[in-house]
């Protein structure tokens, strides 16, 4: 086992003195960073100039209240978020109406327009129509004020009391609270679970990819200099195998403890929310699991072939498995105990980013954390093993990639 | 002492190498010879214990050869190449602490080395910043810096200009008198005829000649004549004493029949042609592995 340390420090050495390891470090942060702000500018600063929205209004009851109550959104300078801008001609009838508004919404001059159409006393109908699909907020507070419109006007026919209409005017709003293990209850958002999980997801995958392609590049040349050769003279392919999962784990793990520390320094600013690292000891877990676990596919699969070409597409079709559990990361935040969150969680190659997610989402029971961790080890096992059997022939067989039956001979083969 | 007994290895419907067995013994230079892809490449692998033979054993010092003598073997493989991007001094040390040696050591070993090749002052510099020629030089030390027992060398002399080629054979020459077991692959006929005592000429997979140079080479046959001279050849072509000529425009190299005589063969062609030199020579080893392998093959 000595020389496999000695082939991980060579490993490791050679690649963090590198620029490509510098560049990697500094980027991925800078990335980060930008996905943390995202959340906060999304949500806080939504818009900063006011929008002229047409209404045409076809009952003639609504306008009024309707711009009343939209006029009370106002942007953070003050200004009124909406301007109202009544688009009824007596003089037209309602199709001239109409195709006056939509020129109007192409030219830019509204930004689109409310169409009221009254079909008797209940049946109202409203559409909102704008060149561009619309912000769905804008939306939410055109309903509102419809609605409080529609309520307020009804409620003034049958002559009740102000101070009622207020009342029923005053919406509550749910907010989210999410229960923690320990009892003590925390705010919680969707925006926030998805980006504060998806930081390590994404981490781990793009250090899984960028320390895998730098690993099968290295293999090639490797090989394609009949360095390997004198390798395996001088230790035997298990300990060179060992030696590079171990070297470029650690390559990865000190990635991950500068960004951390990053982190730390960060910590409570708008940047870092106070508790990103809530569950930092579980999802370094299995963020240390899911890269040994991906590094031992890449050096199984990168001793097989013998060009920069073969590496490149070879790499290729590793990263869109790696991809794959940021595809089920939204689905599993909006619905985190779905049966295919709970299938996600036993399938090795997503275990780690499943886990990472649930860990963010809420509290995970014991028994499924040991589960899945001896379930990860165990497929660790089993990928060294297999990816040593690989490596031992591959790293020496060039030209002509082996067929899928002959890897299995080699997987088989004592 | 490596002894080498009925050694095959077939790879899924090839046969790499069929039966062959050798012996080399300490102090001397052992020369494993062969045309391209005849099964040098695979003899060397299975010896450095990099592959299995699928039969046969491989004896080194009495003892079955095993993952423990990976430390006494040294290794230059015939394509050269390091890691580009490494510093000279850190690949050394690097390989040298693959082999066992302590780091503070291999560190004192490096320099001691570097000296020797006289390429110190690229200690820290880049692989890839060096010439060609000292690349070869640094890969070379990488093969013996742990002071192998057995020592197997692929076309060691290629990509050195003379001066170098002179350096290289003398280390060579004192690692047979510090009593190490050395195998030499080459191409290079001359170098081999040279260096080596015994030779094994294989062809696709084959033993083809194998034994003391000497002994191979008496046992060719002395009727070789080299000869140097102005004037048409034509005539020394066609001479009724010749077995096989390798005629150049001034230059021969002439095999003659078994019961003919060279001083005879030299007055008969001296009338026509004016010789310029005449020497009765022992066969080339060139001429060896080129009679050889056709033959082996023509079978």
């Amino acid at each position: 086992m000595k020389k496999a340390l000695i082939v991980a420090r060579w490993e490791y050495w050679e690649k963090v003195k590198t620029k490509t390891f510098l560049i990697s470090l500094i980027i991925t942060p800078i990335i980060i960073i930008v996905f943390a702000i995202m959340p906060t500018l999304l949500t806080s600063q939504l818009d900063n100039t006011t929008k002229a929205v047409g209404v045409i209004d076809t009952s003639g009851i609504y306008f009024k209240a309707l711009k009343s109550n939209l006029e009370n959104f106002k942007l953070s300078d003050g200004q009124p978020n909406f301007i109202l801008i009544n688009m009824n001609n007596k003089e037209e009838n309602i199709t001239s109406i109409i195709r006056h508004a939509d020129a109007y919404s192409l030219s830019g001059k509204i930004e689109g327009y409310l169409f009221i159409s009254n079909g008797g006393t209940d049946s109202i109908r409203v559409e909102y129509r704008s060149k561009n699909s619309s912000d769905f907020r804008d939306i939410n507070r055109f309903e509102e004020a419809f609605n409080n419109a529609r309520i307020k006007i009804i409620l003034e026919h049958n002559k009740v009391d102000p101070s009622i209409m207020k009342y029923i005017a005053n919406n509550v709003q749910i907010k989210l609270f999410k229960i923690n293990q320990s009892g003590s209850e925390e705010k919680s958002g969707f925006l926030f679970m998805f980006f504060t999980s998806f930081i390590f997801i994404l981490l781990l995958m793009m250090m899984i990819l960028s320390s895998g392609g730098m690993l099968i590049r290295s293999l090639v040349e490797e090989k394609s200099n009949r360095l390997i050769e004198i390798l395996v003279s001088s230790c035997t392919p298990n300990e060179l195998l060992a030696g590079k999962v171990l070297g470029l784990s650690s390559i990865g793990l000190t990635q991950v403890l500068i960004w951390l520390l990053i982190g730390a320094v960060l910590l409570g600013t708008s940047i870092v929310p106070a508790d990103t690292f809530r569950n930092i000891i579980p999802v370094m877990f299995y963020f240390s699991l899911g890269f040994i676990f991906y590094s031992s596919i890449f050096v199984g699969v990168g001793s097989i072939v013998t060009t920069e070409q073969e590496a490149q597409q070879i790499t290729s079709y590793l990263s869109m498995v790696i991809i794959l559990p940021i595809v089920i990361a939204v689905p599993a935040i909006e619905n985190p105990n779905s049966v295919l969150v709970h299938v996600f969680s036993y399938i090795p190659f997503t275990i780690p980013a499943i886990m990472i997610l649930r860990y963010n989402i809420g509290p995970v029971p014991l028994w499924e954390t040991l589960v899945s961790m001896l379930l990860m080890i165990a497929s660790i096992y089993l990928s060294v093993s297999i990816a040593a059997k690989i490596f031992r022939i591959g790293i020496l067989s060039y030209g002509k990639r082996p067929s899928l039956k002959e890897l299995i001979t080699w997987i088989t083969e004592k | 002492m490596l002894e080498v007994k009925n050694l095959t290895k077939v790879f899924k419907d090839t046969v790499a190498v069929d039966n062959i067995s050798f012996r080399i013994e300490p102090g001397k230079i052992f020369g494993l010879l062969g045309p391209n892809g005849a099964g040098k490449t695979t003899t060397i692998r299975t010896v450095l214990n990099i592959i299995k033979p699928t039969s046969g054993t491989i004896i080194f010092n009495n003892t079955p050869i095993s993952n423990n003598f990976l430390n006494s073997t040294g290794y230059l493989p015939e394509e050269r190449g390091l890691y580009r991007k490494g510093k000279v001094i850190e690949t050394i040390i690097y390989f040298a602490q693959l082999k066992g040696i302590d780091r503070a050591i291999a560190h004192q070993e490096a320099i001691r080395w570097l000296k020797k090749m006289e390429i110190d002052n690229y200690r820290n510099n880049k692989i890839e910043e060096l010439s060609k020629g000292n690349q070869q030089k640094v890969q070379f030390i990488t093969a013996l810096i742990h002071n192998p027992m057995l020592l197997i060398l692929d076309e060691p002399f290629s990509g050195f200009d003379p001066i170098n080629q002179q350096l290289i054979k003398e280390l060579l020459l004192s690692f047979v008198l510090s009593g190490k077991i050395i195998m030499l692959s080459t191409h290079q006929m001359d170098f081999a005829e040279k260096l080596c005592t015994e030779i094994l000429l294989i062809n696709n997979g084959k033993a083809v000649c194998n034994g003391n140079l000497t002994q191979i080479k008496k046992s060719y046959g002395t009727n070789f004549v080299k000869i140097e001279f102005e004037g048409d050849s034509s005539y020394v072509k066609l001479h009724h004493s010749i077995l096989h000529a390798d005629i150049y425009s001034n230059y021969a190299e002439i095999q003659l029949k078994e019961n003919e005589y060279p001083y005879e063969f030299l007055r008969d062609i001296a009338g026509k042609i004016k010789v310029t030199h005449f020497s009765i020579v022992e066969p080339t080893l060139n001429k060896i592995f080129i009679d050889s392998i056709k033959r082996s093959s023509n079978i």
